[in-house]
C-alpha cells in the first residue's frame, strides 16, 4: 500500500535522495564528458530522459525537475516557475479585495488544499516538453492559473460569510450558475455591472487537476447521506460540496441546468436545498438536432434573462450581448485555425492536456481578456513553428484522439502517453463542442445561435441526443489524421457506457485501434493512474508490439500524488 | 558603483535561492510535507460549518 | 381472503411480454405501439386500432448481452428489456417510442434500434425518438405538444393510416379513463382499515393495464371492481401499511415480498403504478385535446427529471399527500439498482419524508427482478415492518 511505503521511507528518501544516486552521476559524467557537457546544454535526448527515475515514489514530487538544457531550463525557470508564482500573487493583489484570499484561504478547502501546490499542476502537464510546445502549453496553463485567480476572489470579494452576512452591492449584482451553463448566457448583463460565477468550477472542477485528493472529501460527503455510488461522480462532487457547506456565499440567485445529463437535473434539486434562494432551472434539450426543440430552447434563456434581470436589477443590454459574442467569435476563428494546424501539420506547439483543459475552460467561462492577450502569444509561437516548419512533438509515433469524458484526476495522461509511447494526442472530444458561432446581426439570430451554442456544452455535444453524435468520432478521426483512438471510459456515465459495446463493434468492424481507458471522472480511488498506464502499455506491448520510448515511465508508484 | 554591486550580489543570492528551490522542487516538498497535512487537519476541524441536515427544505415558493 | 376471480389468468398473462392478449389483439389486425416511459402519453398511442404496450422484461434472469452493449452500470431496467429485444422477444411490436427521458433507456432504444432487434418483416415499424419537457410549466408543453404531433401522431398516420384527429384522441382518452376510473375505484378499497384487496392483486391489475391492450381489460377490471366491492375483507390489520414509492415498480415480486413481510402496500407511487398513472385526464370542449392530453401528463408527472422547483417540491409533498389519504404508516422509497435520477430522488425524499413529515422510511436499491436478492430484501422489510410495530406500540407520533 502506498500510505504504508510512505510510513517506512526516512526522511531523506522523503526529500529525494537515493543511495548511489550521486555515485551514478560522477560515473556519467566520468564516462563521457563531451555528451555528458552536450546533455547539459541542450538537455538529453528523449529514450535516454529516464522521467520516471526522477519520481520519488508513491508521492509524484521531484528527487530534481528535469534538466531541459540550459535554455528550455532556465524558461522554465524564469518564465513559467517565478513568473507564474509572482504573476498569482499581482492576480491576487489586483483583485477588488484582496485579503479575502487569506479568509477564503482559512474556510474553504478546496483553496487551501488545491491551489497552492499550482505549479506542480504545471509541472505534471508539461513533462518532457521543449522549445515551442513547452511555451505554447504553458502559456494556456497561465490563462487557467489567471481565470482561477480571478474567480475565486470575485467569490470571496461577495462571500457573505466575509462581510459579516450583510449583503454587499456587489453580491447583490451576481448570479451564480452550474458550472455547466456558459457564461456566454449572461454576456448580456456584463457591461451593466453583472458578474456571474460558475458555482462548481474552481470548487471541484479545476481543483480535480490540481490536487486529486480535495474533491475525494466531497464525494464521501454525499455517499455519508445516502447517495449510491454509482451516478456520476462529477455531480456527486458537485453536490458534496454543498453538503459540506463549502461554496461561497456569493450571490442572490442561481441557476441551473440539466447539462450534462440526469445527475445533474439531480444535483441541481440538491443544490437547492442547501443554498436555499431563488434558482432558476435552465434546461437545455436533449434531441437537440430535432428543429422542434429549439424555440423551447431559446424560450428558457430569455426566462433566464428576465429570471436575471428581476433578482439583481441589472437590465439586459443587447450592445453588451452583442459586443461579447463577437470577441467570443474571434476567439473561435482562431481556435480553429489552430484545429487546422493539428490537423495537417506536425508544428501545433500545444500538448494533449494544456489544448484540452484550457479549450474546456476558456468556453465554458465566456469571454474573457486574458484569453485574448494568451492566443496573441500563441498565435505568435504556433506562426512561427508552421513557418519553420518546426516539428513540435518529434517522437509521435501515433496520432491519438481522445474520445468521451476525460479523467479530472489524471488529464496529464497525455503527457506522460507521449513520453513513454509517443503517442501524441491531437484532439480530444470535449474541445469540439460550443463550435458554433454566434451572429450578431438581429436578436432573433442571436437569441437562435446562442441556444445553438448551449446545446452544444462539453460532453452532451457528443454523448446526448442520439448515437449519431457520439459517432462522429470516425470523421473527426480522418479530418485531424489520427490513427489511433483513447477511448476514455467513464465507469459511471450512463450516457457513454450506454453505448460501450457498440463501439466495441465498431473498432472491431473498422479495424481500428482504440485503447479503453477506464476511470472514474474525478475519483481516483476506483481506477488508479497505475491502472490506467497499464492498459495502455498493455496495449502498446501486447497489441501495437512497440518498446517504450523511455522504460523508466513503464512502472511506477504515484498513487499519492496530487 | 559600490550599491549597484551590492544589489547584484543580492540579486545573484536569492536568483540561485530560488533555482535551488525550484531545481530539487522543494516548494513542492514543502507544500507536500508540511503546507497540506497542517491545513487538512484545520479543514477537518473546522467550526461553524452549516450542518446541511437541519437546514429545513423550504417548501414555499421562492421566487 | 377469497381469490379474485381473474387474478391467477392476469398473472399468468404477465409472465410474457408477447401475452395472450397482446397476440389476439395483433391476430385482429391491430398495430402495437410500445413505449418504454411513463413519460408518454398512454392516449395517444392508443388511437384508432393501435394499442399501447408499455415494455417489460419478466422473469429476467442473465442478462449478459445487454451487458456487454451496456456495461454492468447501467440500471438494471434498461438492460433487462435489451436483452429481452435481443432475444427477439419484443418483435410483436409495430413501433416504438422513445422519450429522451432518461439517459439509459434512451441508450436502450438506441441499441434495439442499431442492432435491429424488432420490426424485421414489417416495412412500416418505426422507432421515434422524443424530447419531453425538463419542466412542469406552460414552454413544457408547448413543447410536448409539438413532439407528440410530430413523433406519434404523425408516424401513427402515415405508417399505419391511423385516425389521429382529435376525435380520435378524445375517443382515446375515453377508454383511456375508464380503466383509470376502474382502477382508481379498486384502488380506493386500500384506503380502509379493512382493505379489500392487497396491495399485490391491485399492482396485478394496474399492470395489466399497462402491458396490454386496455380496451380487452376492460370487462375483466369491471367484475374484478364488483367482485372487490362484495368482497369480505381479511379479519385481522397488517402490521404496518406500507406507501411504495419509486421508479419501474413492474415486478409484482417486489410487492408480495413486502406484504409476506407482513406489510400492506396501501399506495403505489411508482412507474407503473396507478399514482399519478391511472388519473383519469379531464378534457374541455375549450382547447383541442392534444394540447390538454400534453398538459395533464406534463403537470402530473412525478418522475424525478423534472426539475422545476414546483415539481421538485411537488413530489414530496404528493408522496406525503398520498401517505395521508392511504393512511400510510410508512413510507418505502425504492429503486431499481444504478437508476440515477431516482438514486437522488430516493435520497432527498426518504430524507424529507423522515424529517419534515415525520414518516418511518426504507430506502431502498434493488435488482430488476427482485428473485435475484430476495433473501436481502425481506430481511430490510421485515425490520421496517417491526420498526413501525415498535413505534405504533410505543404510541409514537408520526
Amino acid at each position: 500500500m502506498a500510505e504504508e511505503r510512505m510510513t517506512k521511507m526516512s526522511l531523506a528518501e522523503k526529500l529525494g535522495y537515493r543511495k548511489g544516486d550521486f555515485t551514478k552521476f560522477l560515473k556519467y559524467i566520468a564516462d563521457d564528458p563531451k555528451k555528458a557537457a552536450h546533455d547539459f546544454v541542450y538537455g538529453k535526448e528523449h529514450g535516454e530522459r529516464r522521467l520516471g527515475d526522477l519520481y520519488i515514489q508513491p508521492t509524484g514530487l521531484y528527487r530534481h525537475r528535469e534538466w531541459r538544457g540550459i535554455k528550455d531550463t532556465f524558461y522554465y525557470f524564469n518564465k513559467i516557475w517565478c513568473y507564474n508564482y509572482g504573476m498569482m500573487v499581482a492576480d491576487i493583489l489586483s483583485s477588488e479585495q484582496p485579503l479575502t484570499f487569506f479568509k477564503g484561504l482559512w474556510r474553504y478547502r478546496w483553496l487551501g488544499q488545491t491551489y497552492i501546490p499550482v505549479l506542480h499542476w504545471f509541472d505534471r502537464g508539461l513533462e518532457g516538453l521543449r522549445g515551442p510546445a513547452l511555451r505554447g502549453s504553458a502559456w494556456h496553463y497561465r490563462g487557467m492559473v489567471h481565470a482561477t485567480i480571478e474567480q475565486f476572489m470575485r467569490m470571496f470579494a461577495r462571500d457573505l460569510r466575509f462581510h459579516d452576512g450583510k449583503e454587499t452591492d456587489l453580491w447583490k449584482k451576481t448570479v451564480i450558475h452550474n458550472e455547466t451553463v456558459s457564461g456566454s448566457i449572461f454576456y448580456p448583463f456584463w457591461d451593466n455591472g453583472l458578474v456571474d460565477i460558475p458555482l462548481e468550477m474552481i470548487p471541484y472542477f479545476v481543483t480535480c487537476h490540481v490536487n486529486s485528493n480535495t474533491v475525494l472529501h466531497y464525494i464521501d460527503a454525499i455517499q455519508a447521506l445516502g447517495l449510491p455510488s454509482d451516478p456520476c461522480p462529477m455531480c456527486q462532487a458537485e453536490s458534496g460540496v454543498g453538503i459540506m457547506d463549502d461554496y461561497p456565499d456569493s450571490a442572490p440567485c442561481f441557476v441551473t441546468s440539466n447539462e450534462a445529463c440526469d445527475a445533474s437535473v439531480a444535483t441541481s434539486v440538491i443544490q437547492d436545498w442547501f443554498l436555499n434562494r431563488p434558482l432558476f432551472p435552465m434546461p437545455q434539450p436533449m434531441r437537440y438536432d430535432d428543429p422542434l426543440v429549439q424555440k423551447r430552447c431559446q424560450e428558457e434563456i430569455e426566462e433566464c434573462w428576465k429570471f436575471v434581470e428581476e433578482q439583481t436589477g441589472v437590465p439586459f443590454s443587447w450592445d453588451s450581448f452583442k459586443k461579447y459574442a463577437e470577441l467570443q467569435n474571434e476567439q473561435l476563428y482562431f481556435e480553429r485555425e489552430k484545429w487546422e494546424v493539428a490537423a495537417n501539420t506536425s508544428s501545433y506547439p500545444i500538448n494533449g492536456v494544456a489544448q484540452a483543459l484550457y479549450r474546456i475552460y476558456y468556453s465554458q467561462y465566456g469571454w474573457n481578456s486574458t484569453w485574448k492577450l494568451l492566443d496573441s502569444r500563441v498565435r505568435k509561437i504556433m506562426e512561427d513553428c508552421v513557418a519553420n516548419n518546426i516539428n513540435t512533438f518529434p517522437k509521435t509515433r501515433h496520432r491519438v484522439i481522445a474520445w468521451s469524458c476525460a479523467p479530472l484526476y489524471y488529464s496529464n495522461w497525455c503527457t506522460w502517453a507521449y513520453n513513454c509511447w509517443g503517442l501524441n494526442t491531437i484532439m480530444n472530444m470535449d474541445s469540439l463542442m460550443f463550435n458554433k458561432e454566434i451572429r450578431t446581426d438581429t436578436y432573433e439570430h442571436a437569441l437562435e445561435d446562442l441556444s445553438w451554442y448551449n446545446e452544444l456544452a462539453p460532453m452532451r455535444t457528443m454523448a446526448v441526443g442520439g448515437h449519431e453524435h457520439v459517432f462522429q468520432l470516425w470523421e473527426y478521426m480522418e479530418k485531424f489524421n489520427c490513427d489511433m483512438v483513447m477511448m476514455y471510459d467513464q465507469l459511471q456515465c450512463k450516457g457513454m457506457q450506454g453505448i460501450h459495446g457498440m463501439f466495441e463493434d465498431e473498432f472491431r468492424r473498422r479495424g481500428v485501434h482504440a485503447i479503453w481507458f477506464p476511470h472514474a471522472l474525478p475519483d481516483k480511488r476506483t481506477v488508479s493512474r497505475h491502472e490506467i498506464r497499464d492498459c495502455i502499455s498493455n496495449y502498446m506491448i501486447d497489441v501495437m508490439h512497440e518498446e517504450p520510448l523511455d522504460p523508466s515511465l513503464l512502472d511506477f508508484d504515484d498513487d499519492l500524488t496530487w | 558603483m559600490k550599491l549597484i554591486f551590492k544589489i547584484l550580489k543580492i540579486f545573484c543570492i536569492v536568483y540561485s535561492v530560488l533555482f535551488a528551490v525550484f531545481y530539487f522542487d522543494l516548494d513542492g516538498k514543502l507544500l507536500y510535507y508540511v503546507y497540506e497535512p497542517l491545513m487538512c487537519k484545520h479543514y477537518d476541524n473546522i467550526e461553524g460549518r452549516r450542518n446541511i441536515i437541519d437546514v429545513p427544505y423550504d417548501m414555499e415558493e421562492k421566487y | 381472503m377469497r381469490d379474485l376471480k381473474h387474478l391467477g389468468y392476469l398473472e399468468d398473462l404477465l409472465q410474457e411480454a408477447n401475452n395472450e392478449l397482446i397476440q389476439k389483439a395483433k391476430r385482429d389486425g391491430r398495430v402495437c405501439i410500445a413505449s418504454v416511459c411513463e413519460n408518454i402519453p398512454e392516449p395517444l398511442l392508443n388511437l384508432g386500432n393501435a394499442f399501447s404496450v408499455r415494455l417489460t422484461a419478466p422473469n429476467t434472469g442473465s442478462m449478459d448481452i445487454a451487458t456487454y452493449y451496456m456495461t454492468g452500470l447501467l440500471c438494471e431496467t434498461s438492460r433487462a428489456l435489451l436483452e429481452r429485444a435481443i432475444e427477439g422477444g419484443f418483435n410483436f411490436a409495430d413501433g416504438v417510442v422513445s422519450p429522451d427521458g432518461c439517459t439509459m433507456i434512451n441508450r436502450c432504444v438506441e441499441n434495439m434500434e442499431l442492432l435491429q432487434t424488432m420490426g424485421k418483416g414489417n416495412e412500416h415499424f418505426f422507432i421515434e425518438f422524443m424530447e419531453i419537457p425538463l419542466k412542469g410549466d406552460d414552454n413544457g408543453v408547448g413543447l410536448l405538444v409539438k413532439q407528440c404531433a410530430n413523433h406519434i401522431l404523425k408516424p401513427l398516420k402515415e405508417n399505419y393510416g391511423i385516425d389521429t384527429s382529435d376525435a380520435a384522441i378524445r375517443q382515446a382518452v375515453g377508454v383511456h379513463n375508464h380503466v383509470c376510473e376502474l382502477i382508481r375505484e379498486i384502488g380506493d378499497f386500500r384506503k380502509e382499515e379493512y382493505p379489500r384487496i392487497t396491495g399485490y392483486e391491485f399492482h396485478i391489475l394496474t399492470l395489466a393495464t399497462y402491458v396490454c391492450p386496455k380496451d380487452l381489460l376492460i370487462p375483466i377490471l369491471e367484475e374484478t371492481l364488483e367482485e372487490v366491492r362484495n368482497r369480505e375483507p381479511e379479519p385481522a390489520k397488517a402490521r404496518a401499511r406500507v406507501m411504495v414509492v419509486g421508479s419501474e415498480g413492474d415486478d409484482s415480486g417486489f410487492i408480495k415480498l413486502i406484504e409476506e413481510c407482513g406489510a400492506f402496500v396501501c399506495a403505489d407511487r411508482f412507474c407503473f403504478g396507478s399514482l399519478p398513472g391511472r388519473n383519469p385526464i379531464s378534457l374541455n370542449d375549450d382547447e383541442d385535446a392534444l394540447t390538454q392530453v400534453c398538459a395533464h401528463y406534463t403537470y402530473s408527472c412525478q418522475c424525478p427529471r423534472m426539475m422545476n422547483m414546483a415539481k421538485v417540491y411537488g413530489r414530496k409533498q404528493y408522496v406525503a399527500e398520498l401517505a395521508k389519504e392511504y393512511n400510510a404508516d410508512g413510507i418505502l422509497y425504492d429503486q431499481i439498482k444504478f437508476c440515477d435520477p431516482w438514486a437522488y430522488e430516493r435520497m432527498l425524499g426518504s430524507y424529507m419524508l423522515r424529517e419534515d413529515y415525520g414518516y418511518p422510511v426504507l430506502s431502498v436499491d434493488r435488482p430488476y427482478n427482485i428473485k435475484s436478492s430476495a433473501g436481502q430484501m425481506r430481511t430490510r422489510v421485515q425490520a421496517f415492518v417491526e420498526s413501525i410495530e415498535l413505534k405504533k406500540l410505543q404510541g409514537g407520533a408520526k
